[in-house]
């Protein structure tokens, strides 16, 4: 069994190796072959809101014949007092099998690792990893561009507060992509020195000749809190446009982690438009979380990943 | 009763006295510190040979926690912990439940230190500047000051705004109590749970930038500066906020300043995935800052090493970054840590070292401590030190209610070994047995 608690400890071939069992799920559901039924029980934590985080793992359960039980937030006794710890305790003595942990603090999946027992795969925490997302846009890149390495890719936006961000920046560069981040400077982080990309706080600049721009949600309320200007100025100077999109490689790809601010960080002409990969990103999380699913459950050793992993990805 | 301690390194800074030679004790008393030469009637001989014979060391900066805090610590077993350390006196901080801003919370601290079953340490209690540390109206000083105050402090929750300080700090120049001033600009370091840096960047944790202390280092030398009052900076944990103070000195402002053991040891990397024990108020900042203040302990910028004594119960610390408790149980570790990382590093001689453990914040706090001096004190306040004894810091094997620490599973070199306060208060099991001979 293991965890799947962020992309930054993840060996290359290990990554390979959940991207090919997202790929080989994506097939032989569209294909209507048989998926082995994984035989366990996955609680889904979800401590901070997430609509479809959760539906996507719950489709993700669904298909590989697991029962899922949902926690939430509002009727749990964490409501009541009870620590992280024990909550966790609680539900290994309930016999789950296998968390799927969102949390609005960085590093909650790890602490619940360590009490749990079982595999813990990180939903989303804090500012942290987000690595099941990393994981479907990177399935995405590959159905599109055919590789990961040598591409360039832009993450434009709220960098400081992604969590999105740092999970594809880590996944991406760790396949041999380019990153770069590009936002204005207040929400860039301000030490990226460890960060796996370049910072750029123009947006020509930074998505020039990109192979795939991925911008970030922003939450305006943050903008409000004195971190930045009005998010019509952001608008004018980080919004993804078509026209802009135009700085970018020819054959780049937009995309989105959603949920989107139509006219902030996109507008339609680029979210509608034939270079968004958007809906691909969705459907491919289902995918890639039965991968991880699965993969949390398999021998610690992980399998040498089949050669030519990228070519089996169904197209 | 007589003891002697002799053929000891005799290491006391308030008379510049490093050399070998003994002290006799008469009943709770030093009677005389000097070349070895033979008494007779001794009770007990400790055979020092090898070892430190210090005044008792002072922390000017402890968490007893008591009242509101149990479960992390209270007086009886903070102050046992506190003997454990080889402190004879410890300043406890007035953030507890309710805050010690009245007279009758400064006589509960000081009874229940002096009852017998406390450390047998002496209790030196910091008021609250402000009313409930609420950083409005300033607390009743002059009563507490009758009570027994020896400073005045917000501690974690430090004045915001200027006016108020600089009020506060007019009030304590007529009480003629130092104020000590934990410095950080609230709304600069809101949220933060690290230090702002490449670390905190990578695991997605809210910085505290190193502006947020400096800053308010800067406010409040400068208060310190003009209304003449004497601020103690506590636990100083950036570079440029030793500038700051070495700034502030240099232009006569009476400001001292401490720094505590995790300040000059860890950088902020060592929190490594989350690891709570490592979360530290102010942050651990990175390597140059911890050049910087070893310097600085060198030239006399820091005034002296405190603890900052932070008891936390287990539950509190096992917890998601951002919600565990700042802090660290220091007490028993800061003399193993301080020998190990800047005697035995040659930073600093150890008279130095003893100078900023004791006779320092001794006169900081205006305290009867820090000297051999006989008659100085009320009573003779002795450490025996082990500067050799290679051992293990381990948080299962200590007197406190806190078992959260950095430092656990460090191995240390240098130990306190015995701790007198008017008779024996703390003999550790790696004390030689048989350097004690009772004499008829």
């Amino acid at each position: 069994m293991k965890n799947l608690l962020g992309i930054r400890h993840l060996e290359p071939a290990q990554i390979e190796e959940l991207l090919w069992l997202g790929g080989d799920f994506k097939q032989r559901l569209k294909q209507g072959k048989p998926i082995d039924a994984v035989k366990k029980v996955v609680g889904m934590l979800f401590f901070e809101d997430s609509t479809r985080t959760r539906v996507s793992f719950e489709q993700a359960a669904y298909y590989l014949g697991m029962k899922s039980t949902n926690f939430s937030f509002a009727g749990s006794s964490m409501n009541k007092g009870e620590t992280l710890k024990d909550t966790i305790l609680t539900l290994r003595y309930e016999r789950l099998d296998a968390l799927v942990m969102r949390h609005r603090y960085s590093g909650s999946p790890g602490l619940a690792a360590q009490f749990f027992g079982g595999p813990v795969i990180n939903a989303g925490d804090g500012r942290h990893e987000h690595p099941t997302q990393a994981l479907a846009d990177a399935l995405t890149i590959i159905e599109k561009k055919g590789q990961l390495d040598g591409i360039t890719v832009a993450i434009v936006g709220d960098v400081e507060h992604s969590r999105v961000a740092r999970s594809n920046a880590w996944l991406l560069s760790k396949m041999g992509a380019t990153i770069r981040f590009v936002g204005p400077r207040t929400l860039l982080p301000a030490h990226a020195g460890l960060l796996p990309g370049q910072l750029y706080f123009d947006l020509e600049d930074g998505i020039k000749d990109a192979d795939v721009v991925m911008a970030l949600r922003l939450q305006s309320e943050r903008m409000t809190r004195g971190i930045g200007s009005s998010v019509n100025e952001y608008a004018r100077m980080y919004g993804i446009t078509r026209e802009r999109l135009r700085w970018a490689a020819p054959d780049c790809i937009l995309m989105h982690p959603g949920p989107m601010n139509r006219g902030v960080e996109v507008d339609d002409s680029a979210a509608d438009g034939e270079q968004s990969v958007i809906n691909a990103q969705v459907e491919n999380g289902i995918y890639v979380r039965m991968a991880a699913l699965h993969w949390a459950f398999l021998d610690e050793s992980p399998k040498p990943a089949p050669k030519k992993s990228k070519k089996a990805v169904a197209k | 009763m007589r003891i002697l301690l002799k053929n000891g390194r005799i290491l006391d800074p308030s008379q510049d006295l490093d050399a070998i030679g003994c002290v006799l004790m008469e009943d709770d008393q030093i009677e005389y510190v000097g070349v070895d030469q033979d008494f007779d009637d001794l009770d007990e001989i400790f055979d020092c040979t090898g070892l430190w014979i210090t005044p008792g060391l002072v922390d000017p900066h402890v968490h007893l926690r008591e009242p509101g805090g149990e479960h992390k610590e209270t007086i009886v077993s903070g102050t046992q912990a506190a003997a454990a350390g080889g402190f004879t006196t410890i300043c406890c901080m007035p953030n507890t439940n309710p805050p010690l801003d009245n007279p009758s919370l400064i006589d509960f601290i000081i009874d229940k230190a002096s009852s017998p079953e406390s450390g047998g340490v002496f209790v030196a209690p910091v008021g609250a500047l402000t009313v409930g540390l609420k950083g409005e109206q300033i607390a009743d000083l002059a009563a507490m000051k009758r009570a027994g105050i020896v400073a005045a402090s917000d501690e974690e929750f430090p004045i915001q705004n200027a006016h108020t300080m600089r009020r506060a700090m007019e009030y304590c120049v007529q009480l003629d109590i130092p104020v000590l001033a934990h410095c950080d600009d609230a709304d600069l370091s809101a949220g933060g749970a690290m230090n702002e840096g490449a670390t905190s960047a990578v695991l997605g944790l809210k910085g505290i930038p190193r502006s947020a202390e400096e800053v308010m280092v800067m406010r409040n030398c400068l208060l310190s500066l003009h209304t003449g009052c004497r601020l103690h900076v506590m636990r100083i944990s950036t570079w440029g906020g030793v500038e700051m103070v070495r700034q502030a000195k240099y232009l006569g402002a009476p400001v001292t300043c401490e720094v505590c053991p995790q300040h000059f040891v860890f950088t902020e990397e060592a929190i490594g995935e989350f690891d709570t024990n490592y979360k530290m108020l102010p942050p651990l900042r990175t390597q140059v800052d911890i050049d910087i203040i070893k310097q600085a302990l060198q030239d006399g910028t820091i005034d002296c090493i405190a603890s900052d004594h932070s008891p936390h119960a287990s539950h509190e610390v096992q917890a998601p970054f951002d919600l565990a408790p700042f802090g660290q149980a220091g007490l028993e570790s800061v003399v193993g840590v301080t020998l190990t990382y800047i005697v035995h590093a040659g930073i600093l001689t150890p008279l130095e070292a003893i100078r900023k453990l004791s006779t320092k914040p001794a006169q900081i706090f205006r305290l009867d401590a820090g000297t051999l001096k006989p008659g100085e004190t009320p009573v003779a306040q002795i450490t025996i030190i082990d500067p050799d004894v290679e051992w293990t810091f381990d948080v299962n094997r200590t007197f406190t209610k806190g078992k959260n620490s950095p430092f656990h599973g460090m191995a240390l070199k240098g130990k306190a070994v015995v701790t007198f306060s008017g008779s024996e208060i703390y003999r550790d099991q790696l004390f030689d047995s048989g350097r004690v001979k009772s004499v008829f």
